[in-house]
């Protein structure tokens, strides 16, 4: 083979196998190298200069315009708190207690994140849709059909993750996310 | 026969390392581009678009908050700067956030920021004369984004807030 040739066939491999790997990466989601606490993912320099490349791209494919972690902090989960991922026929039990910031709301999306269709027309569950008890402890369920209480439908997704977002932190929610009390996801059964 | 693939071999691992930083680097330019021409369509360039709320319908970025409503302006300091007023929401979360076109915020105030006052922002590039009031946010790039957001507590506050989130204003000077 003559050398232009070897050049070029190494050449435009190396070009399509760099952007291939790199799009590769970018899908992956915003869950890959980043802070874990039970089922929940995180990071901290969201929206932020200090952002590395692979981050601020995961973010804009994934999470684009996202505020910056002093003002709010996204958390997501694709798995239940027993490491099953997320399907749209079965039912979770979502509950947790007090969360270190000044509002929360916890969001349903498929795929890249997209808003589910549902005959209920209801798409997350804020802090304001709970109800709490006297140690301050809620729960909702997250399920295709009707259920009593809270309920936050999955639609007619087969896959779905849930973004739980705080808005206006705590400095030790900033700092040490990881050690945060955050809510459970727990499996209750499929269709 | 090895000697003679060494230095394309070499080449290729080369380039497709700057293949993938130059693919990291222009995703988010080329995101925010796409972003700003979707929300550019609803209102002309340094003005508010006030959208209704996000539903499974009603989509126009990717993961939107249904409990939240949102207002944008897609700026161009080309001509010069942009000032932007916002209107304070009693009682409530609320926030104005500057995008550049790399997708990092620039600026982010609050509610709790401005103690309920409203935000004077100041869009400007480096060399651009601030406007007296207002709160120089300095950009490198021409373009980009400012986003209102306003907690809702439930939908029915809806008509009530967007009355007042739309003596909101972004102008250029």
């Amino acid at each position: 083979m003559k050398a232009w040739l070897r050049y070029s066939l190494c050449i435009a491999l190396g070009l399509i196998g760099g952007v291939a790997f790199a799009v590769h990466q970018v899908r992956g989601g915003l869950n890959d190298g980043r802070i874990s606490n039970g089922p929940w993912d995180t990071g901290k320099s969201f929206g932020s200069v200090d952002a590395s490349t692979l981050t601020r791209a995961k973010v804009a494919l994934s999470g684009l315009l996202a505020l910056p972690a002093k003002e709010a902090m996204y958390f997501t989960a694709t798995r239940d708190s027993a490491g099953r991922a997320l399907d749209g026929r079965c039912t979770y039990d979502v509950r947790g207690g007090k969360l270190d910031g000044r509002w929360w709301s916890i969001t349903l999306y498929e795929g890249e994140g997209w808003l589910v269709k549902n005959a209920a027309n209801r798409w997350s569950v804020p802090a304001s849709a709970v109800a709490t008890d006297a140690q301050g402890r809620w729960g909702f369920m997250v399920s295709p059909t009707p259920q009593t209480g809270t309920w936050l439908p999955t639609g007619s997704a087969k896959a779905f993750d849930l973004t739980l977002r705080l808005y206006h932190p705590s400095p030790d929610m900033i700092s040490v996310p990881e050690k945060a009390a955050l809510p459970v996801i727990e499996r209750k059964g499929c269709a | 026969m090895m000697r003679r693939w060494l230095f394309p071999l070499v080449a290729g691992c080369l380039i497709a390392l700057g293949a993938y930083q130059a693919t990291l680097l222009a995703t988010p330019y080329a995101l925010m581009y796409t972003a700003l021409q979707k929300i550019g369509q609803r209102a002309t360039v340094n003005q508010f678009a006030f959208a209704s709320m996000s539903t499974a319908d009603n989509q126009p970025i990717v993961r939107p908050s249904p409990d939240l409503s949102y207002s944008s302006c897609v700026f161009d300091l080309s001509k010069g700067p942009v000032l932007v007023d916002v209107a304070p929401v009693p009682g409530r979360y609320w926030s104005v956030s500057i995008f550049d076109a790399r997708t990092d915020v620039a600026a982010v105030r609050s509610d709790q920021d401005t103690n309920g006052k409203p935000a004077r922002l100041a869009l400007v590039k480096k060399g651009q004369k601030v406007a007296a009031g207002y709160e120089p946010v300095i950009l490198a790039d021409d373009r980009g984004l400012v986003l209102i957001r306003i907690l809702l507590a439930n939908p029915q506050e809806f008509p009530t807030v967007d009355a007042i989130r739309r003596k909101s204003t972004c102008k250029q000077i």
